[in-house]
C-alpha cells in the first residue's frame, strides 16, 4: 500500500492551507459564541428573555436553524454556530473533493499518479482518506474550542460531530460532480449549487410549517441530531448512508471513464464569437459571465424567498428588545414588511461582498495561471488591466444587488406586501458601499500578493470588525462575510498556487 | 516472450472524432521504436491508451501481454512514462517530486538517479514552480529513467531541452537500450528518431501509414542520384521508376524507386565524371506522407 499511502499524504499536504483556515474559523466561531453567550446572558432570566425574543424569529431561524434549547450555553452554541458551520463544513468537503478528483486531473497531474503502480480504486480511496483526515482535523478544532468554552466534553464531541457530519455528504456530492463535469469550474459550480439548494430547503423547513423538508436537506440532518436537546444519534445513519451511496457512485464512474473527461461532453470546437474580445476586460467578462448569472440567480432566489416571507413577521413574534436592536440598523420596524426586507438585505450585503471576494480570487487566478504574462507582454498596462477587473467586479456587484432588489420586489408583490420597487432597488443600491469595501480589501490583499499579507489583512479586518460589532449590534454577519471572503481567497489560492 | 507493446485494432473515438483508427502495432522487447506523426495525428491518444488512461472504443492494447485497460497496475509495474507537458506539483522541490514519483511508481535505482541528476544538471532543491519548462521536463526524464523500467514510454520528451541536454538525453536512451530496456519514443524531432530508433512508425489521421526499420523505409522510398557529365547533358531513354527532378548545364538529379541498376546501365554509355547516391532522410519520408495529406486536404 506504499504508493497509495504516498498519494494520500500528498493530497493531505495539498489541502493544508484550506483545512487550517477552516479549522481556525470553526474554533474561533465556537469559542467566541460560547464566551459571548455566557457573559451576555449570565442569569436564567436573561436567557429566558433572550429565548422568547429570538427563538421564533424567522430571520435568525433562516440563518441559524431551529433552536432547541436557548437556556444552556451548549444549546445556544449548537443553534448559533451549529447550522452555519455545517454549511462551511459542507463547503470544505465539496472543495476538497473537487480539488482531489477533478482539479488535479484538469492540471494533468492525476495521470502522473495513475501511470504509477497504483490503481484507480486505490487512488480514489487515498484521496478520500486525505479528506477524512482533514475532517478529523476540523472535528478536533471544533471539539477543542467547545471544550475550551467550558461546554461538557461529551456534548462538545457530539456537537462537533453534528457539524462535520455534512462533510462526507458534500464530499460525496463534490466527488460525483467531479465525475460528471469535465472541468473543475463546472464541478465546483454543480456541487455548490447542491449546497445552495440544501441550504434553501433547510431554510424553508425552519421558517415555515413544512418542517418535514428538513429531512430532505443534508444540512437539516445536522439539526435533527439535536445536540444538547435530547440527542438523536440514530440520525447519523442518514449522512452515513447518503455519503456511502454518493461515493460509491462516484467511485464506479471514476473506475470506468477516460482520464481527463467527464460524463458531460466538453464542447471542444465552436464557431468564432468575437464580440467580447476587444479588450482584456471584455474577455474577463466573457469568462465570468456564467459566474455572474449564477450569483444573480442565487441571491435572487434568496430575495424572492424573503419577499414571500415579508408579511409573516407580526409584532408578537419579536420582543421589544430585539425590535429595538434591529431598528438600530436603521431599517425601521422589522415587523413591517419594509423593515423586515431591510433586515433581510443584511444577508444580501453578505452575499454580494462574497461575490466581490470571488472576483479578487479570479483575478489572482489569472496571474497564477500565467495568463497575465501573455497579456502584459502585449501593449496592456498593468493599471489598465487592474482597473478593468475592478470595474467589472463593481458593475457585476451592482447588477447582482439591484437584481436582488427587483426579484425581492416580485416576491413581496405576490403577497401584496405594499413595498415599492423603488424602495427595494434603493435597498439593493445600499448594499454596494460595504460590498465595494470588501472588493477594495480583497484587491489590497491581492496587491500584497503573499500569504502572510493575506493573513495580515485578515487580522486587520477582524480588528475593525470587532469594533464595528460593538457599535452596531448586527454587524456580526459582516465579520462573518469577511472571514468567508478570506477563506474563499485562500481556497482559490490553494487551488491555483501552493503556498 | 510477449511483445513489449502489442495493439490489435486499437481505436478511440471522442464523440464524432476518430482519434485512432484500428492501430496494429508490435514493439518487441529491447527495441527502440520511433512513433512519428504530425500534430493531431493521434500519437498522444495512442500513448494514453497504452497507459490505460483512456478506454479503447474498439480493439485492445497489451504491454508484456498484460491488458493496458483491465490491469493497469500490473502493466505499470513494468513501465515508466514521460509526458509532453511536465505537469507536476508546483509546491514540491525537484528532489521531493522524484521521491514522490518513485514511491508511486514503485521502483527506483537511487544511485543511477543521482548520476542522472548530475548528467542533466538539475538543481533538485528548487521548487518546481520556479523551474523553466525544460528544467521541469528534466525532472520527469530523471524519474522515468531512474525507475529502470522494462518499457519507457516517452511522449515528445525533449521539448524545451537545450542542445547539451538533448545529447544527455540521447546518451541516456542508448544506455537504456544497452541494458535491454524497450523504448517507445513519440517525437517530432526527426534527427533524434533517426539517431536512436531501430524501427519507426508513421501515423497520419489516426492510421499507421508506414512502418519498418529505417533501412526498409529508405528502400521503399525514392533515393536520390546525382550525376555530373563531362560536357552537355546527354539524352537518356525513359526508364521505369526513374524520374528527373532537376536539370543543370552538365548535371542531372534523379529520383529512383526500386533498384538503380537500369539507370547505371543507361549511364554507362556516357561520359560520367561523378555519381552520388543517397537514400531518403527520415524527414523526406515523413514529408512525403505529410504532403500527401496536405494535397488530399487541398483536393
Amino acid at each position: 500500500m506504499r504508493p497509495a499511502n504516498a498519494v494520500a499524504r500528498r493530497a493531505f499536504a495539498d489541502s493544508r492551507v484550506r483545512t487550517i483556515s477552516f479549522a481556525i474559523l470553526f474554533a474561533v466561531a465556537a469559542l467566541l459564541q460560547a464566551t459571548a453567550y455566557r457573559s451576555g446572558y449570565p442569569t436564567l432570566l436573561d436567557r429566558q428573555r433572550f429565548a422568547r425574543s429570538v427563538g421564533d424569529n424567522p430571520a435568525t431561524k433562516l440563518l441559524y436553524g431551529e433552536p432547541h434549547d436557548l437556556l444552556s450555553v451548549g444549546g445556544y452554541v449548537s443553534w448559533r454556530v451549529g447550522g452555519s458551520l455545517a454549511i462551511f463544513a459542507g463547503l470544505w468537503g465539496l472543495l476538497g473533493a473537487v480539488r482531489a478528483l477533478r482539479a488535479e486531473e484538469d492540471a494533468g497531474r492525476a495521470e502522473r499518479v495513475l501511470v504509477g503502480v497504483v490503481g484507480r480504486r486505490a487512488v480514489f480511496l487515498a484521496q478520500l482518506a486525505a479528506i477524512g483526515a482533514g475532517a478529523v482535523v476540523l472535528w478536533l478544532a471544533t471539539f477543542a474550542a467547545l471544550v475550551a468554552g467550558r461546554i461538557s466534553v461529551s456534548g462538545s464531541a457530539y456537537l462537533a460531530l453534528a457539524i462535520v457530519s455534512s462533510i462526507p455528504v458534500f464530499a460525496g456530492i463534490g466527488a460525483l460532480a467531479s465525475q460528471v463535469a469535465p472541468t473543475k469550474r463546472l464541478a465546483t459550480a454543480l456541487s455548490a449549487g447542491v449546497l445552495a439548494i440544501a441550504f434553501i430547503l433547510r431554510a424553508i423547513a425552519d421558517t415555515s410549517s413544512a418542517g418535514w423538508l428538513r429531512w430532505a436537506s443534508p444540512l437539516g440532518w445536522g439539526e435533527e441530531l439535536h445536540p444538547f436537546a435530547g440527542p438523536d444519534p440514530i440520525v447519523l445513519v442518514l449522512p452515513a448512508v447518503a455519503s456511502a451511496l454518493l461515493l460509491l457512485a462516484a467511485g464506479r464512474l471514476f473506475l470506468y471513464r477516460d482520464v481527463g473527461t467527464g460524463l458531460l461532453p466538453l464542447r471542444d470546437s465552436a464557431a468564432p464569437r468575437l464580440a467580447l474580445l476587444r479588450s482584456p476586460t471584455g474577455l474577463a467578462f466573457r469568462i465570468e459571465r456564467g459566474v455572474l448569472v449564477a450569483w444573480l440567480l442565487g441571491v435572487g432566489a434568496f430575495g424572492f424567498l424573503m419577499g414571500i416571507l415579508s408579511d409573516a413577521v407580526t409584532p408578537d413574534v419579536l420582543s421589544e428588545e430585539v425590535r429595538r436592536q434591529l431598528e438600530k440598523l436603521g431599517s425601521g420596524s422589522v415587523v413591517t414588511p419594509a423593515g423586515w426586507l431591510g433586515f433581510a438585505f443584511v444577508f444580501v450585503v453578505l452575499a454580494v461582498s462574497l461575490f466581490c471576494c470571488t472576483q479578487v480570487s479570479s483575478a489572482r487566478f489569472e496571474e497564477s495561471e500565467q495568463r497575465l504574462e501573455t497579456l502584459f507582454a502585449l501593449p496592456v498596462a498593468r493599471h489598465a488591466w487592474l482597473a478593468g477587473r475592478i470595474l467589472l467586479a463593481a458593475v457585476s456587484a451592482a447588477v447582482i444587488a439591484l437584481g436582488a432588489g427587483a426579484i425581492t420586489w416580485v416576491g413581496a408583490a405576490t403577497r401584496g406586501a405594499g413595498v415599492s420597487l423603488a424602495e427595494l432597488l434603493a435597498a439593493g443600491a445600499n448594499v454596494l458601499p460595504v460590498a465595494l469595501l470588501f472588493l477594495a480589501l480583497g484587491m489590497l490583499a491581492f496587491g500584497l500578493g503573499t500569504a502572510p499579507a493575506l493573513l495580515a489583512v485578515g487580522i486587520a479586518g477582524q480588528a475593525i470588525g470587532r469594533r464595528w460589532q460593538r457599535a452596531v449590534a448586527t454587524a456580526a454577519p459582516l465579520v462573518m462575510v469577511f472571514n468567508a471572503g478570506l477563506l474563499v481567497i485562500l481556497a482559490f489560492r490553494g487551488v491555483g498556487v501552493d503556498l | 516472450m510477449s511483445a513489449a507493446i502489442r495493439t490489435e485494432g486499437l481505436s478511440k473515438r471522442f464523440g464524432e472524432t476518430v482519434a485512432l483508427d484500428g492501430l496494429d502495432l508490435t514493439v518487441e522487447p529491447g527495441e527502440v521504436y520511433g512513433y512519428l506523426g504530425p500534430n493531431g495525428a493521434g500519437k498522444t491518444t495512442t500513448i494514453r491508451l497504452l497507459l490505460g488512461l483512456l478506454r479503447p472504443t474498439a480493439g485492445r492494447a497489451a504491454l508484456f501481454g498484460v491488458d493496458a485497460w483491465r490491469e493497469p497496475v500490473a502493466a505499470h509495474r513494468r513501465l515508466a512514462y514521460v509526458s509532453a507537458e511536465p505537469n507536476l506539483w508546483p509546491g514540491l522541490t525537484g528532489l521531493e517530486t522524484l521521491e514522490f514519483l518513485a514511491r508511486v511508481g514503485g521502483n527506483v535505482d537511487t544511485a543511477y538517479r543521482d548520476t542522472l541528476v548530475e548528467r542533466f544538471q538539475l538543481d533538485a532543491s528548487m521548487k518546481l514552480r520556479a523551474l523553466s519548462h525544460g528544467n521541469r521536463q528534466k525532472v520527469q526524464l530523471i524519474a522515468a529513467f531512474a525507475a529502470r523500467a522494462e518499457l519507457l514510454v516517452l511522449d515528445e520528451p525533449t521539448g524545451g531541452l537545450d542542445p547539451l541536454m538533448e545529447i544527455a538525453f540521447r546518451e541516456t536512451v542508448l544506455e537504456a537500450k544497452e541494458r535491454g530496456q524497450t523504448v517507445f519514443l513519440s517525437s517530432h524531432i526527426l534527427t533524434e528518431v533517426e539517431a536512436l530508433c531501430d524501427r519507426v512508425g508513421i501515423l497520419r489521421a489516426g492510421r499507421l501509414v508506414d512502418q519498418g526499420t529505417l533501412a526498409d523505409l529508405r528502400h521503399l522510398h525514392a533515393q536520390t542520384v546525382e550525376v555530373t557529365f563531362d560536357g552537355d547533358v546527354p539524352d537518356l531513354p525513359r526508364l521505369p521508376g526513374v524520374s528527373v527532378v532537376a536539370t543543370g548545364a552538365s548535371s542531372l538529379r534523379f529520383e529512383v524507386i526500386g533498384g538503380v541498376g537500369p539507370l547505371i546501365a543507361a549511364l554507362a554509355a556516357h561520359p560520367v565524371t561523378s555519381l552520388t547516391s543517397r537514400g531518403p532522410t527520415l524527414e523526406e519520408i515523413f514529408l512525403h506522407h505529410y504532403e500527401d495529406e496536405g494535397r488530399r486536404a487541398a483536393g
